[in-house]
């Protein structure tokens, strides 16, 4: 299995020399780069073609939202966007997961914690953080819907996914649940994932509250 | 419905009281046949009037909660009246005497005496109309004599609460003369007029009618005043943009110091954290890798210097909390005015710094904005020095010339040159100063002097700005 390959976003060379070292003594991780600033990232993103981006939000010269959105419209699939984050209930990190992030981790979570959100957003088979960003999801979506509405496109079963997905089930823990297969599982997420348009889970969470097919 | 049903068994006690006193001898009065409230014996002539008394208590039951506050306050506007009257009388004549120069002393002594009345007004109507009036503007918890004179003489609301005060004056006047024509007609019908058995039926209904048609007039007048005695009373418009801005500008700044907490204290901990851990790890043998004591050195020396912005940074916040939470205003985040910095400095001063103000030029008309900006600048100048410098000799200035202000914070050379290192973090507060010095048209200069002191400078232009 190769390393997977990090880009290290920070406008603070502390918080990057740390991160650095952190990551760098994980055997499955490598860090690629580092950038101070949202166009810098950009720069050495399409240098280092890494998998996953730890992205700070707050930054000089472009900060992490922007890059986020300029990232997922190069290339919707690589790389994935981990935003690194001081505060859980903050505006900016809901608007950085609304940019295409694929999740976000705090700042001041324990390595293993860190180095497993790395992990989870580079897998895409479940939420990083599940309650919290459901949380964030919930009370920053702006419902266009007013009650629970369907998503007509849907089928039952994907529907059931949906729902679990958004409850921060892991497509393994959602077989287990719906006495389905793990393939069925990831079969019926892609699907799900095709149908909204969105290109990972949290991205389908965040439509899933904003059509109103999830309230509260 | 509770409270009409509350209501219904004070009907008969206390509505007929009038009719008891003067027409107690008719024991079948339709007053009485109300308070006893029992089976009334089926006599034919009086069947009518129990009717018409039924009715009336139904009336009165299902269109009147909440009436006995209405009476109350309709008895209490007499004195009140009378009281107001005199009031106005007192502004009169001690606009006369104007003239003769203690009348000044005393038209602000009946002004101020007009806006405790309206207060007290807003509680009456508050408590027995049930009317919501919210309280009007506070002149006490301005600073200075002068200004809360000035604030007495020109607010809207001294003369709103005039106003409403003579509309008392003529709504007593109106209860009055309803309740004594009332009883004059009243007292006409029973005394004057010739009673026997043809008339009686008839008398007893003028007299009924009487009764009803004066409560009737009085309750309207009550109506009217509760009706009125909001827009009397309550804020003025120019009040309800006036709180509404001070709330909009309390959040702002509440917006302010929470992005200030996450940029500072919260970005240093977060550096110095994960230098910690790093370091941790480099120290941490583990299979093969190297110890990389250098890095550990290192990221001790930059938690250090974090940990110390860090505890500046707390300080300053709490400086900013503690000087707009004194406690004399009573929005606690309150833009800080020229006025504070006094505060601001002999805070700085028991924190060691010896420090002085300078204050030049008339700077009382400088708008609020501006004077806002000059007090964040001597606030990020002075706890700058304390943050890099230790605790020289600093001068504040703040001086008004024409239509610039200037405000400067400067500062001896340090008696023992500390690490000269901004930590991470450090410097952001200057960079958040230069933007708000350059959005109010101004410029921000930042130099060391050749002597080794410190001189932050900002110069704000007074026209046109915010």
């Amino acid at each position: 299995m190769t390393a997977l390959r990090l880009l290290l976003v920070d406008d603070d060379v502390l918080v990057r020399s740390g991160l650095r070292v952190i990551l760098e003594s994980e055997p499955d991780l490598t860090v690629v780069g580092d950038a101070g600033s949202g166009r810098e990232a950009l720069a050495v993103a399409a240098d280092t073609d890494p998998d996953v981006v730890l992205m700070d939000v707050r930054m000089p010269d472009m900060d992490g939202i922007a890059a986020t959105a300029e990232l997922v419209a190069r290339d919707p699939q690589r790389p994935r966007v981990l935003v690194l984050t001081t505060f859980e209930d903050d505006d900016y990190l809901f608007r950085s997961l609304q940019a295409g992030a694929s999740g976000f981790a705090l700042e001041r979570s324990d390595p293993d914690s860190l180095v497993g959100a790395i992990r989870v957003v580079a897998r895409g088979t479940s939420l990083v953080l599940p309650d919290l960003t459901r949380r964030l999801i919930a009370s920053h979506a702006p419902s266009r819907a007013r009650g629970p509405a369907a998503l007509p496109e849907l089928t039952g079963r994907e529907a059931d996914v949906l729902r679990l997905v958004a409850g921060g089930l892991s497509n393994a823990e959602i077989a287990t649940e719906l006495f389905l297969s793990r393939e069925t599982v990831k079969t019926h997420v892609s699907s799900v994932l095709l149908k909204l348009g969105a290109r990972d889970r949290t991205q389908a969470v965040i439509a899933a509250y904003e059509s109103g097919f999830m309230t509260g | 419905m509770r409270r009409a049903r509350a209501d219904h068994p004070a009907v008969p006690t206390g509505f007929p009281r009038v009719g008891e006193a003067d027409g107690a001898p008719e024991g079948e009065s339709p007053g009485a046949t109300v308070g006893q409230d029992r089976a009334v014996p089926p006599t034919s002539s009086l069947h009518w009037a129990t009717g018409f008394a039924a009715r009336l208590r139904a009336l009165l039951v299902a269109a009147r909660p909440g009436w006995r506050g209405r009476a109350l306050y309709a008895l209490a506007s007499l004195p009140l009246g009378a009281l107001f009257l005199a009031l106005y009388l007192g502004l009169i004549g001690s606009v006369v005497a104007v003239v003769y120069g203690v009348g000044v002393l005393l038209v602000l002594l009946v002004l101020a005496v007009t806006r405790s009345l309206a207060e007290m007004e807003r509680r009456l109507a508050r408590r027995l109309l049930g009317v919501d009036i919210p309280a009007g503007e506070r002149v006490r918890d301005r600073r200075g004599v002068a200004r809360r004179l000035r604030r007495l003489v020109f607010a809207a609301d001294t003369w709103r609460a005039l106003g409403w005060l003579g509309a008392r004056v003529l709504l007593a006047l109106a209860t009055t003369t309803t309740l004594v024509f009332g009883l004059a007609a009243f007292v006409a019908l029973g005394w004057e007029v010739e009673w026997n058995p043809l008339t009686a039926l008839p008398l007893l209904a003028l007299m009924a009618l009487d009764v009803v048609l004066t409560l009737a007039v009085v309750d309207l007048l009550v109506r009217l005043s509760a009706s009125v005695a909001p827009r009397l009373l309550g804020t003025a418009p120019e009040q309800r943009i006036a709180a509404l801005q001070q709330s909009t500008r309390r959040l702002a700044d509440r917006n302010r110091l929470a992005r200030d907490l996450h940029d500072t204290i919260g970005h240093a901990l977060t550096a110095s954290l994960l230098q910690a851990t790093a370091a941790r790890r480099t120290l941490t043998p583990v299979g093969e890798r190297p110890l990389q004591a250098d890095f550990a050195r290192q990221a001790l020396g930059h938690i250090e210097t974090n940990t110390r912005t860090a505890l500046a940074e707390l300080d300053r916040v709490l400086t900013v909390l503690r000087a707009e939470d004194g406690g004399r205003d009573p929005a606690p985040f309150a833009a800080p005015s020229l006025d504070d910095l006094e505060d601001l400095l002999a805070g700085l001063r028991d924190g060691g710094l010896p420090v002085a103000l300078v204050v030049d030029g008339d700077v009382d008309d400088v708008p609020a904005g501006v004077q806002e900006l000059a007090y964040r600048v001597v606030q990020e100048g002075t706890t700058n020095v304390l943050r890099h410098a230790g605790t020289p000799l600093t001068v504040a200035q703040v001086v008004r010339n024409g239509d610039t202000l200037v405000v400067r914070v400067c500062n001896e050379p340090p008696a023992s040159q500390p690490d000269g290192r901004p930590g991470p973090g450090g410097g952001r507060g200057l960079a958040g100063l230069r933007e708000r010095a350059t959005a109010a048209g101004g410029t921000l200069t930042a130099e060391r002097t050749p002597s080794g002191g410190f001189d932050l400078c900002v110069t704000l232009p007074l026209s046109g700005a915010a």
